[in-house]
């Protein structure tokens, strides 16, 4: 039997030719499963579905061919699709052909029920009916729909909702062992133990004589003398005292280090003048227990837990990899900073705005210009086809003329990414972007710089926390230093604002782009849309930059 | 030996993916030790995962060894 078998992230086409053992076969029977409006008894308006794709091919091919022993068919092709899927759409595709149509009948029935029991796919999600078919809240801008986007219909999302399409779609990247040197700012990745107690054996914590702890001799002989990097366990006896430096390992447990300024020598004996009741001992494993669990993975390694997996001799933690970001500017009218601009012109401030937002990450950054004319554009995006390939994150930052967003939309869609939304209730970043391609992100951000602060802080870094493992950064909440004004904001609004021992103050910005705001931003407060008035030394949520 | 998780099973590991470095090929007993003791919250899911070893599924007498890509397959619910 002729056999096809796809995994695909995109549409179903409507139709499907049949296989070419057409004139062969006598009968050629299609079946579609479609995404139905109710999940479990409540409205949806998609499913997610994930693969294991390499398996679930050859599972489908395994279980075909098993089944033409007993149904001999001429062909079948099984498509099946993962990803977003919106209702009424096909998420299953069999077409299969034979002589007759009876064996076609019986090998698709068992076919399928053997796909429910064996293929390694799953309906991961179901997304509520808000998700997709709210309609959009504020079309000013009249634009042709592109075929990404009328595939999707998608409507404008409030922050949650974008949130958590992203944080679903941002899965953590296959993690790999690094050295110490190499790990800062990565994601632990593996639970880490102590594997022997910490420290090992007691220590001294200072120069002096270590004794028994509950020896109340009058005067002690000193039986042997330890330097600091001296091991010579002993027992001692009641009446023996060793003399100790600040970090000597004691010759056995159960001492006590009475400091050299308490004591009198004579000789080789010493004499107690005052006994404290410090013991000066650091115990054998005080600091950490052997198997003792000393970091949990998702830990953002800094330099303090770098130094404790040294420590614990773990030389080579098993970490996030460094990510590979392409990052594209779009729009005719910008020009590199080192250059005068002609009027209509303005310098490229996003490149290095985006490159530093990036430092965060441990990252390798690509980045490039592409014009404003799509076969120019289709052309420079061929020739770095391998970079864009196998980059985790796709950026492209949108220039500021009509259209600019078709331009990205098209762009991300012909290279193979599915739109999954493209237009939010927030206020600034409104008209940003978001898709997917198997496991990589794509975000087209809306052209001026306040714009890209607020959706890299909101979104990208979401997406890229996702990537390497980390926990998602939560609001914190805080009090407002000066007060924030009625404004008609019927949008959900994230102002910039500085955060200082006052309080935050909220920055003047405009959508227009003003980098200026940005110099003093470290904060984003959050803003419910319709709040009216909020009084200083009320208490808002925000986030830091 | 590279480990996937697939659907819930990566909210229960926190990844999609790990490695191990078995010392000799484990049986799935044993290696579901070795997973335990990573990831302690796959316990709830061990009746009802299944393995499959270099994409397919694996005999019970199966030894998973260090160049193997070993999947932990929870239910399918593909179609």
């Amino acid at each position: 039997m002729e056999i096809e078998v796809q995994l695909t992230h995109e549409l179903i086409a409507e139709k499907i030719p049949p296989p070419n053992s057409i004139g062969a076969h006598g009968a050629w029977l299609e079946f579609r499963g479609v995404v139905r409006a109710e999940e479990n008894g409540r409205a949806i308006s998609a499913l997610e579905y994930e693969a294991y794709p390499e398996m679930a091919e050859r599972e489908i091919r395994r279980i075909l061919k098993s089944l033409s022993v007993r149904h001999p068919c001429l062909a079948a092709k099984i498509v099946h699709r993962v990803g977003v899927i919106p209702v009424g759409e096909t998420a299953i595709y069999a077409g299969i052909a034979s002589s007759h149509r009876g064996e076609a009948i019986a090998l698709l029935a068992e076919f399928m029920n053997l796909l429910k029991q064996d293929v390694p796919i799953w309906k991961v999600r179901a997304l509520p009916p808000s998700s997709i078919t709210q309609p959009e809240s504020s079309g000013t801008e009249k634009r042709q729909p592109s075929q990404a986007a009328e595939k999707l219909k998608s409507g404008a999302l409030s922050f949650d909702e974008a949130f958590a399409k992203i944080r679903s779609a941002s899965q953590p990247l296959p993690a790999l062992r690094a050295p110490l040197a190499e790990a800062f700012g990565r994601v632990l990745r593996e639970t880490v133990r102590a594997v022997e107690d910490f420290p090992a054996y007691d220590r001294s914590t200072r120069d002096g004589y270590a004794i028994l702890q509950n020896d109340s001799s009058e005067t002690f002989q000193i039986v042997d003398t330890l330097h600091a990097a001296d091991w010579k366990p002993r027992q001692l006896k009641t009446g023996e005292a060793v003399r100790v430096a600040t970090g000597s390992a004691l010759p056995c447990e159960k001492l006590r280090v009475v400091m050299q300024e308490n004591v009198e020598r004579i000789g080789d004996t010493i004499k107690i003048i005052r006994l404290e009741n410090a013991a000066n001992v650091r115990r054998r494993g005080e600091e950490m227990r052997a198997g003792q669990t000393v970091l949990q993975p998702g830990t953002v390694l800094n330099a303090g837990t770098l130094a404790l997996l040294a420590t614990v001799g773990c030389a080579q933690p098993l970490v996030s990899p460094r990510l590979r970001i392409v990052h594209f500017t779009t729009g005719d009218e910008v020009v590199p900073p080192d250059q005068v601009p002609r009027p209509g012109e303005i310098r490229d401030s996003n490149s290095i705005l985006v490159r530093g937002l990036l430092q965060k990450f441990p990252c390798d950054i690509i980045q490039n210009h592409l014009r404003e004319d799509f076969s120019s554009a289709k052309s420079r995006a061929e020739m770095l086809k391998a970079e864009i390939e196998s980059a985790d994150v796709l950026l492209i930052s949108g220039g500021a003329s009509v259209g600019e967003k078709d331009f990205t939309r098209d762009l991300l869609a012909h290279l193979g990414f599915q739109i999954v939304f493209d237009r939010l209730n927030i206020r600034p970043g409104a008209p940003l972007i978001f898709g997917v391609n198997g496991p990589r992100v794509a975000f087209g951000l809306p052209g001026n710089p306040v714009s890209h602060f607020v959706c890299f802080h909101l979104f990208v870094a979401a997406a890229l926390r996702g990537l390497v493992g980390a926990e998602s950064e939560n609001f914190l909440r805080g009090p407002l230093a000066s007060g924030l004004e009625d404004q008609p904001n019927p949008r959900e609004t994230f102002t910039p604002a500085r955060l200082d021992p006052a309080g935050l103050h909220p920055l003047k910005w405009t959508s227009s782009g003003d980098v200026t705001c940005l110099v003093e931003t470290n904060a984003l407060i959050r803003v419910p849309a319709n709040c009216g008035s909020i009084e200083a030394g009320d208490e808002v949520e925000f986030l830091p930059t | 030996m590279r480990l996937l998780f697939f659907a819930q099973l990566k909210d229960a590991t926190g990844c999609a993916s790990a490695e191990i470095k078995p010392a000799m090929p484990l049986n799935a007993e044993q290696l579901w030790t070795e997973l335990l003791k990573q990831f302690p919250k796959l316990a709830a899911h061990r009746t009802s995962a299944r393995f499959a070893r270099n994409q397919e599924y694996a005999t019970p007498d199966a030894k998973f060894s260090d160049n193997d890509e070993v999947a932990l397959i929870p239910p399918v619910s593909g179609g």
